[in-house]
Parts: structure tokens; sequence; C-alpha cells
């Protein structure tokens, strides 16, 4: 199936199919700009015109169709000729002319051109003043547009400020002709020779189909439509230009981020930098949650579909930008949508059937009794520039999301509680989760030294696993908190209540009343600042209530005075 | 010094009186007058005729109608105007003479 387009050529109506209307218009378009600026132009392709008509009827009739296709433009192209080919011939007549008449230049001006615009004019002015073809102008405005937003903002703002030829001596300017009285003749009767033609041949037709002249009715009614039609024309075209715009931005988004889903699930290398999660999770942060089963290939495959789109838009939009359609471009738009479609699909089925592996919580604890009363809090550190949420390797996942609390204990000996938690589809499989954990703690003598992460065996996938560790202190053990468990500690409760960091570098005793600083310097309290507070705001309700009282007594008072009169009565 | 550019030169100033020549024997559409030509091998593709047949018509030479045409859209009919007569009958005279010069000029002596 393709579809048709009406074409009304020297008054006969043909019906083109896609290609063959592309082909025709661009071959057209061609012939005009090739005859632009010579004498009677307008005639001359009025009557190239015709014979497009005559061949095409001829065609139609003898290979008995209803529709021109591609091949008859074709063969029109090579009966006809090249349009550089017929410019060639007449050139050198005319350059002679110019010559003779008239050897001086003007100087040319830059001024949009209205008569070949597609959307401002700017292109064709620009291509006109450096007398280039239109279509190398356009192509770099489509170029700066495809890499950054220049070419838009330069496209508004040569538009806003390139005046439009509107007179017939600035549109010779605009060619470099030079504007004297033969010139500006010849523009203007070239004008009105064609606005006779036209106006002779629709007479011609109006008696050739037997059709009252007078019945002008028509005629107003084909202005109107035909000025309706320049209004439309030009805001779907701007319309359009917003929409394709806002397509391009956003579209490149997806591309990038589907690039980086087909990157790293298939380890594609040089690509780490496209990723989203690249950065924020390691190259195979992906896979680390969705492990290598069938919801990776799932997602894959929709990751891949919905590619197929934005990229047969843009083969297609390069293709137009040559001006060379494809020919089954609907093919293309067909196959591209459905993918877009099926792959979404798939994308978000993978979605759901990961977000419900984290349906379940589980929690383990271990407790390690410890010897000793004296402690030394330190880390083992992960380099800064490999810090990760997790990490997959060959058959470890490691996991960093490790939080150490310090409590007192009533008990005669330190313990140490790790509680590990995860997550899964049932509860089973959560508590097989949170009892697959490995965190090894060592102490040398005082020393404890702790990891940033811990591990697990990779097939258990990420699925929210954490570690929360508890110290337990005796009263009266002693602890140094080193300034390397700074990533480790969290929210850890103190007498000075003073913050995690301020408590780094520092020993510090448990008492009844909590943790109290050895060693520090000058302790600063948490909420000086609050107790003045919470004080004027005691004092303002002391006020209130002696106020009330008061009130209270005097109300007392007027009310025993008033007794006492109702009394003598 | 191009060949091409001579044998254009050469052929188009042949081209105008040829259609002349065409249109002396009766009247002519534009197809016609096409057809003819490129039996003769005058010209290759059509576009190259549609411009030169108008620049000799704003010159007064060729006068035109229009005719209906059964198949497609209506014709163009050309005729010589009373300038292009004459025209055609000088240009004659010219190509004649030009002929003849051409051949004294380019033939061996020994006839002469």
């Amino acid at each position: 199936m393709n579809k048709t387009i009406n074409i009304n050529l020297a008054g006969i109506i043909f019906h083109l199919d896609e290609p063959a209307y592309e082909a025709f218009k661009s071959y057209l378009s061609r012939v005009k700009s090739a005859l632009d600026g010579q004498e009677g132009a307008a005639e001359i392709i009025a009557d190239i015109e015709a014979r497009i008509a005559e061949i095409f009827s001829m065609r139609i009739a003898e290979f008995k169709r209803e529709v021109v296709t591609a091949l008859d433009v074709d063969f029109v192209i090579n009966t006809l000729g090249q349009p550089e080919d017929f410019q060639d011939e007449e050139d050198a007549t005319f350059s002679d002319q110019n010559t003779s008449s008239n050897g001086t230049k003007t100087k040319k001006r830059l001024y949009r051109n209205p008569d070949e615009s597609y959307i401002g004019g700017v292109a064709s002015g620009i291509a006109a003043y450096f007398g280039t073809d239109t279509v190398w102008i356009r192509l770099l405005f489509l170029g700066l547009l495809f890499f950054t937003p220049i070419g838009f903002f330069t496209y508004i703002i040569l538009w806003a400020a390139m005046p439009e030829a509107k007179t017939t001596a600035q549109k010779l300017q605009m060619r470099g002709e030079p504007v004297n009285l033969s010139n500006i003749e010849k523009s203007v009767k070239e004008e009105l020779d064609s606005v006779k033609e036209r106006f002779g041949r629709f007479r011609q037709e109006s008696k050739g189909s037997g059709k009252n002249v007078a019945d002008g009715l028509q005629s107003v009614l084909a202005f109107i439509f035909m000025v309706l039609e320049t209004i439309f024309t030009f805001i779907f075209k701007f319309i359009g230009i917003i929409l394709i715009i806002i397509g391009i931005i956003f579209g490149s988004f997806l591309l990038l981020g589907m690039l980086g889903v087909v990157a790293t699930t298939w380890n594609i290398g040089g690509l780490e930098y496209l990723t989203f999660d690249g950065a924020v999770l390691g190259l195979n942060g992906l896979e680390a949650i969705i492990g290598t089963g069938t919801t990776l290939n799932v997602l894959r495959i929709g990751a891949l579909l919905t590619l197929l789109l934005p990229l047969f838009g843009l083969i297609s939009l390069i293709a137009r930008a040559f001006g060379k359609p494809l020919a089954n471009a609907r093919i293309l738009n067909i196959t591209g949508g459905a993918s877009f479609a099926l792959g979404l699909i798939l994308l978000i089925y993978s979605g759901i059937s990961v977000g419900k592996s984290f349906k379940v919580g589980a929690t383990e604890m271990t407790t390690t009794t410890l010897s000793g009363n004296q402690f030394d809090l330190r880390a083992d550190l992960i380099e800064e520039n490999d810090a990760f949420l997790f990490e997959v390797d060959d058959t470890q996942l490691r996991i960093e999301n490790v939080q150490l609390n310090i409590k007192k204990t009533f008990d005669t000996t330190a313990t140490l509680v790790l509680k590990h938690r995860a997550r899964g589809k049932n509860n089973s499989s959560a508590r097989l989760r949170a009892q697959s954990f490995e965190y090894p703690i060592r102490q040398t003598g005082t020393v404890l030294t702790f990891n940033e992460f811990f591990s697990v065996p990779k097939e258990a996938l990420y699925r929210a696993q954490e570690l929360r560790g508890t110290l337990y202190l005796p009263i009266g053990t002693e602890v140094f908190l080193d300034p390397s468990i700074e990533n480790i500690v969290y929210d850890i409760e103190n007498y000075h209540n003073m913050l995690d960091r301020k408590m780094l570098g520092h020993t510090w005793r448990m008492e009844r009343k909590g943790l109290v600083c050895v060693d520090c310097q000058d302790i600063e309290y948490y909420s000086s600042d609050d107790l003045n507070e919470i004080d004027e705001a005691i004092d303002e309700v002391n006020d209130g209530l002696e106020n009330l009282e008061d009130d209270i007594s005097e109300e007392i008072e007027r009310l025993e005075l008033e007794l006492k009169r109702l009394k003598n009565k | 010094m191009k060949i091409e550019n001579t044998k254009a030169q050469m052929r188009k100033g042949i081209l105008e009186y040829c259609i002349l020549g065409i249109l002396q024997s009766g009247d002519a559409y534009a197809s016609d007058i096409i057809a003819q030509l490129k039996n003769a091998k005058l010209i290759v593709v059509e576009g190259t005729l549609y411009p030169l047949l108008t620049r000799l018509k704003n010159a007064g030479l060729l006068e035109y109608r229009w005719e209906e045409s059964s198949s497609g859209p209506p014709r163009k009919y050309y005729s010589l105007s009373e300038m292009g007569q004459q025209f055609q009958k000088e240009l004659k005279g010219t190509w004649e003479e030009l002929q003849q010069a051409v051949d004294i000029i380019t033939t061996p002596k020994s006839t002469s």
C-alpha cells in the first residue's frame, strides 16, 4: 500500500505516490532555481510543466495505471534533462548580454528570501548572498541543530535580524544584481507575465471544461482557501519545528539511557561514561541487581528494541536532510513504533519483577563477645576513587552499607552485636540472604578493625542488604575512636551530645550516665542555645500563670462582694 | 578553449535557425519541434528547448495559440510571425553563404 499525493500540473490532476512526489518536487524546484532570474522564467516553467503533464498522461494511458510512479518521474527527467544542462546552453548568451549591457556589479545585501522559504527564508537568503545552493546552508543549520542548540538560536537571531526582501529592488540586491531601471522592469514584467499567463490559462481551462468564466464565487473561495492554507502551513511548520526540537532533546536523553543499559549489561567498554549507573553503582551495577537470569535478557532485549525507534528516526531524518526520503519510511516507522512499544513493555516487566524481589525483609543477628576493657576502633578505608554502593567481582558482591553504634550494657564483658538485614521475594529467601553475610572483624590486642563494606555471594544479588553493628560496652570500659571510622559510625549517643564527627580522635569512657570524653579540651555542648530557649519558655509560662492567679483572685473578691450585697438584701 | 564550448556555440546558432526552418514548413507543437530536433540529433534533452522557444517568442519571431489536446493539457501551437518569416529568410541566405564559405575553405583546392 502506498499513499498518493494529488498535484495539479497545468490544470490536470495527477496522483503521485510518495517517492514519485518527493523526486518530482525536488526536480521541479531544481528547474526553478536553474531558471531563476532568466527572462520569462515563469513562462518557461509553465511550458515545462505542461510538457511534463503531457508525458504523465501519455504514460498513464500507455501502462493503464492511475498513479504516477517514480519510474515515470525518472522518465521525465531523462527526457527533459538535468536543469544544469539546459542552463549551460543558455548561460553563454546571458553572460554576454550582462557584460555588454551592464558591467557594474552592485553591492550584495543580506535579505531573507520569501520566495524560496521553508521557515523564514533565512537559509535561502544566505545562499543567495553567497551564491551557493540553499541545500548546503540548510544542511549546515540542521547539522548545528543536531549537536548543539546553536543552530536553533542562530536561526532565530538571524530571522529577527535579517530584513525580508520585499521590493523588487531588494530582491535584486539580495542576488547582487544591479538595481537599475531595465533590471527592475525585467523583474516586474516577469511577475506580470506569470500572473497573466496563469490568468489566461485559467480562462482557457474554464472554457475547455465548459465552465462559466463568470463564476466568480469559486475563485473568491479559492482565494480564501489559499490564504487560509498559507496561514495554517506556517503555523504547522512552526509547531512542527518546536516538536522536532523537543523530540531531539528528549530522544537524545532516552538514547543515552538505553545505550547505558546496553553498554552496562553487555560490558561494552568505553561507554562507561554514558551510563547513569556506571557512575553510581560501578559498571556491573545492573547485573548485581538483576542477576544473569531471564530478567537480564528481558531487560537487554527491551532496551535494544526501544533503541530501534530513535535509530530509525535518525536514519530517516538524515535521509530527508539529503533530499532523498526513504521509500519505505512507513515500514521503518511502523516497525520502530512497534518495537518501541514492545521494548517498553519488556522494560516495565523486568522492572516489576525486580521490584517484587524486594518485597519482604528479614534480619539475622550474630553476637561476639570481646575480651578486655579497652578498645581502639579503626577501619580499613576504601580508597576515595573506589567508593561504591555495591560492586561485583567473579564470586562476590561487596556492599558498602555498614553502620556502627556504641551503647551501654550492665554485663561485665563487651559484646558486638551485628544485625544483617536483607530483602527478598518471600520470607525464606530474605532470611537465606540475611544469613549469608561475610563481615570479618579483626581484634589484635586492643585494636578492633572494621571494614567499610561487607560481602555476600554474587548469586544473592543486591537486595537492599545492610549491616547494623552495635558495640555494647560495660561501665568503666574505655574506647578510642580512630578518625578512620568516620564513614561507619552513626549517631553515637554521648553525655555531651557531641556530633559523631567531633567524637573522632578522642578516648571515651562508658559511665552510668553514658559516654564521657576523657581527653577533650573544650567540650561543646550540643544545646546551650536550646536550653536558653527552654528557660525562656518556662519563664513565659510562669508569668502567664501568675497573671492568671491574679485574675482569679480578683474575680473571687468581686464575687464575694456580690454575695455580700445579695445577702444584705 | 574547450571543444565542448565551441560545439555548444555552433549548435546554438544553428538551433534557432532550425526551429524557424521547422516552423517555415508548417505550424507545430513544442513537442513536435522537439521530436524533429531530437531526430536530427541536434538536441539530446527537451529541457534545453523551452527557454529558447520563449526567447524567440519574446523577440517577436514566433507566435502561438492554444490548442486542445486529446491527451493531456492544452498545447501551445507555434507559428512564424511576419517578422519571423523575414528573419528566417535572412538566416537562410546567411546559412547558404556560410555553408559555401565553409566548404570553400575546408575542402581541398583540387576542384577549383
